[in-house]
């Protein structure tokens, strides 16, 4: 008698034991999907690429631990090296796209040009954290970017320039330094000089220097734009150029503020320069985070992610962009697991995703404003706008956030 | 010099190109792998397969150039680049038939190369491959510069739909197999040049252009006629290139590719249609070897991290290339042929 109730205790226990061990397995099961991580390893963005793909590795798993166990998806990064060449890229792909992928990083230009084709038969939606190009700018785009274009990034710089330190009284003279050498960094001449054209009340062009990517001098050109009397020097193009204005300025003696993008912002050529001193006065102007040590949710997010996730890259511009790069990613995936559950996800899913659902700012802790995309352009088209920063007592600190950017037509 | 007991007698067998049966076994197997290439193998292999025929036509073009003709080439790349926005632009905005379009921008890139050959008449060596260089440039400038309605400016060209004979060549394994009977054509013209008389006239004009020239060689022709084969060779290579992207934009075609195709020539063997071949398979294996790798050790290592990982990838590729150039400077084919003639004297030593 003893033994049977003994023997049916034990059948109890091990019945709840297996259903408690079923009904865990069903709570942690999740499907993987592979997320490519383009990557230059080893070409010319090679020095930023530890901290761009520090940020993606960091927020895919603080999203997998955090987010995704919840929701039952799991995202299992895998880099590649395409050293910044189409040949590669192109090389590559058909191996990548045999891994089924959902969702990918790109990283630009050459990314763009070697998939842009393919990608709307292949279902696999590319996210790049560098700002488009006005020659992207065309209907049923696969590679997504998060930022407008470096023109309209510019073009709302100049016109918060113009309206704020000028009181809107005066076109402001500009002056651009950018180079021929890359397709990328003529475009944006050619919408600057465009949107100049076209609004000689907001901006006067004194001049467009075309120099080369990486400049030994630019001081005749420098005491060219100074003599010519430029408000702003607008150096979005390479690091190499900001600094070689930077220096040509110092030469000459000449204080002249200079706007920069994000990728060779402020913070990031300070050190090349000799100090954040160097550069008092000077702006940052794009439509991602400015990397400033003020208390924001976007800085809150990346201590967390050094602290708890094994981030190891300093705050910067690039690293806030491989971080909101990531976020914009992961936040697509979540959305479109809400409409179509985590099991059969596919790229013609997070495509559709991205075009119907709005990306808030706040999920995207501040990394970003409000992203909505459109069928028309590969970026956010409809109010796009820019954040401003500006070095101030030794500082990086916001000058303006979400300002908006004038509409623009495409040059 | 021919393994013992194996002679002619006839003259088309002298001057056969494949010359013992052994030697059409191998070719016909060689060619039985390729083609069932795309069934037996992952995709990954396929769309190496299309990189390196489509690299080893302009590599071919450039051996001709430099390897046989002894002119320095440093803008093969941007001939490559003429040649894929001609097809481009013909086949997508003018409709022509692809195998026209590819015969047009093989065709304006010689066009473009024979102005670079006209400058070789007066120039050698480093100037020359100076000059080649503003090759570069020059294809760069116009590019961006020309109205965008032309060329697509920064943008580039994009082609739709493209297909031949009705096939439709929006998958790999389709391109695969048009660049495949490419590179057999091309390959085969080569040799035709380099054992006619114009190869010969393209030898004697890099032993010593002077005595060439007392010899009754039109030097300043022969060195047109080796830019404009080469560059015809490149446009072939662009052209395939353009309809395996389905777009071209300027930056794909950069000094640093010219120097990757000379890179692969030197490798395998100046002097040498083979050499050329296989001086691309070896390089792009090692390239794609490094390339895939890196992601499987950085997963396997992740402590080590990306940017060390990828970083050694490329330093150990760097490495290969320069043992190469230290231990093997006749290039790959030079230790075929000797390998060869060893194995056809033994057991004597000469």
């Amino acid at each position: 008698m003893k033994s049977a109730t003994a023997l049916r205790y034990a059948a109890a226990i091990l019945t709840v034991t297996l259903a408690g061990a079923f009904a865990a397995r069903d709570a942690r099961a999740e499907t993987s999907y592979v997320v490519p991580s383009l990557s230059d390893f080893s070409g010319p963005f090679s020095s930023v690429m530890p901290a761009l793909g520090g940020a993606r590795e960091s927020v895919i798993g603080w999203w997998n631990a955090d987010v995704g166990s919840k929701i039952g998806v799991k995202l299992v990064m895998k880099a590649y090296d395409t050293r910044f060449d189409t040949a590669q890229t192109a090389s590559l792909w058909p191996g990548i796209l045999a891994e089924k992928p959902l969702v990918g990083f790109a990283l630009g230009g050459p990314d763009t040009a070697a998939l842009q084709q393919r990608l709307p038969n292949d279902k696999v939606v590319m996210l790049l954290a560098s700002a488009s190009n006005g020659f992207g700018w065309r209907p049923n785009q696969w590679v997504l970017s998060m930022r407008p274009t470096f023109v309209h990034e510019q073009v709302g710089f100049i016109d918060w320039y113009q309206k704020t330190k000028l009181g809107g009284k005066r076109p402001v003279k500009v002056a651009l330094v950018t180079s021929e050498a890359s397709p990328s960094y003529a475009d944006i001449a050619k919408g600057i000089t465009a949107y100049a054209k076209a609004n000689p009340s907001v901006v006067e062009l004194v001049e467009v220097v075309f120099a080369e990517v990486q400049p030994a001098d630019l001081t005749l050109q420098m005491r060219r734009v100074t003599n010519a009397g430029a408000d702003v020097i607008l150096a979005p193009a390479s690091l190499q150029q900001a600094i070689a204005v930077k220096r040509a300025l110092q030469a000459l003696g000449k204080k002249v503020p200079v706007a920069f993008s994000m990728h060779n912002a402020p913070g990031f050529i300070a050190k090349p320069m000799g100090g954040i001193e160097t550069l008092e006065g000077d702006y940052e102007a794009q439509s991602g985070v400015i990397a400033t040590n003020e208390d924001t949710e976007a800085k809150r997010f990346y201590d967390m992610l050094v602290a708890k996730h094994g981030l190891k890259a300093p705050w910067h511009g690039i690293t806030a962009a491989g971080i909101a790069q990531t976020l914009l990613l992961v936040r697509s995936v979540e959305a479109a697991t809400r409409k179509n559950g985590p099991a059969k996800l596919n790229g013609e899913m997070i495509h559709q995703t991205l075009l119907d659902t709005p990306i808030t700012g706040a999920s995207l802790f501040g990394y970003s404003p409000d992203l909505s995309y459109n069928i028309s352009a590969p970026f956010p088209v409809y109010n796009p706008k820019v954040n401003i920063g500006v070095v101030k007592d030794g500082k990086v600190t916001t000058a303006a956030t979400g300002y908006p950017i004038p509409k623009l037509d495409r040059w | 010099m021919e393994a013992s007991g194996v002679f002619f007698t006839t003259y088309a067998g002298d001057r056969s190109l494949v010359r013992t049966r052994p030697q059409w076994i191998a070719l016909s197997l060689l060619m039985l792998v390729l083609v069932a290439l795309p069934w037996l193998a992952p995709e990954r292999w396929i769309s190496m397969g299309y990189t390196i025929f489509i690299t080893a036509v302009a590599v071919v073009g450039l051996q001709i150039c430099t390897g046989y003709a002894g002119q320095i080439n440093l803008g093969q790349s941007a001939f490559m680049g003429v040649g894929a926005y001609a097809c481009a632009v013909s086949v997508s905005q003018w409709s022509f038939p692809l195998p026209a379009g590819l015969l047009f921008g093989g065709a304006a890139a010689a066009a473009f190369g024979s102005l670079f050959g006209i400058s070789a008449a007066r120039i050698k060596g480093f100037y020359l491959a100076l000059t080649t260089i503003a090759a570069q440039a020059l294809f760069h400038f116009f590019v961006l510069n020309l109205p965008s309605r032309w060329l697509g400016g920064p943008g580039g060209v994009s082609i739709e739909g493209i297909a031949i004979f009705g096939v439709d060549l929006a998958n790999d394994t389709a391109i695969y197999y048009l660049t495949l009977v490419v590179l057999v054509v091309m390959t085969g013209g080569a040799f035709g040049i380099v054992r006619a008389r114009h190869g010969r006239a393209f030898e004697a004009v890099r032993d010593d252009d002077v005595a060439a020239g007392m010899m009754g060689i039109d030097v300043t022709r022969t060195k047109v006629r080796a830019f404009l084969v080469s560059a015809f060779y490149a446009g072939i290579a662009g052209g395939l290139w353009a309809v395996a992207l389905r777009h071209v934009s300027v930056e794909q075609f950069s000094l640093f590719s010219s120097i990757w195709l000379i890179a692969m020539m030197i490798v395998g063997g100046l002097g040498s249609i083979v050499g050329a071949l296989i001086g691309t398979v070896v390089i792009q294996f090692a390239r794609e070897a490094v390339t895939t790798l890196g992601p499987s050790l950085s997963q396997a290592f992740p402590v080590v991290g990306q940017d060390i990982v990828f970083a050694s990838m490329n330093v150990l590729l760097g490495t290969v290339v320069i043992l190469f150039l230290l231990f093997e400077p006749k290039g790959l084919m030079h230790r075929v042929t000797s390998a060869k003639q060893a194995f056809r004297r033994w057991p004597f030593p000469y």
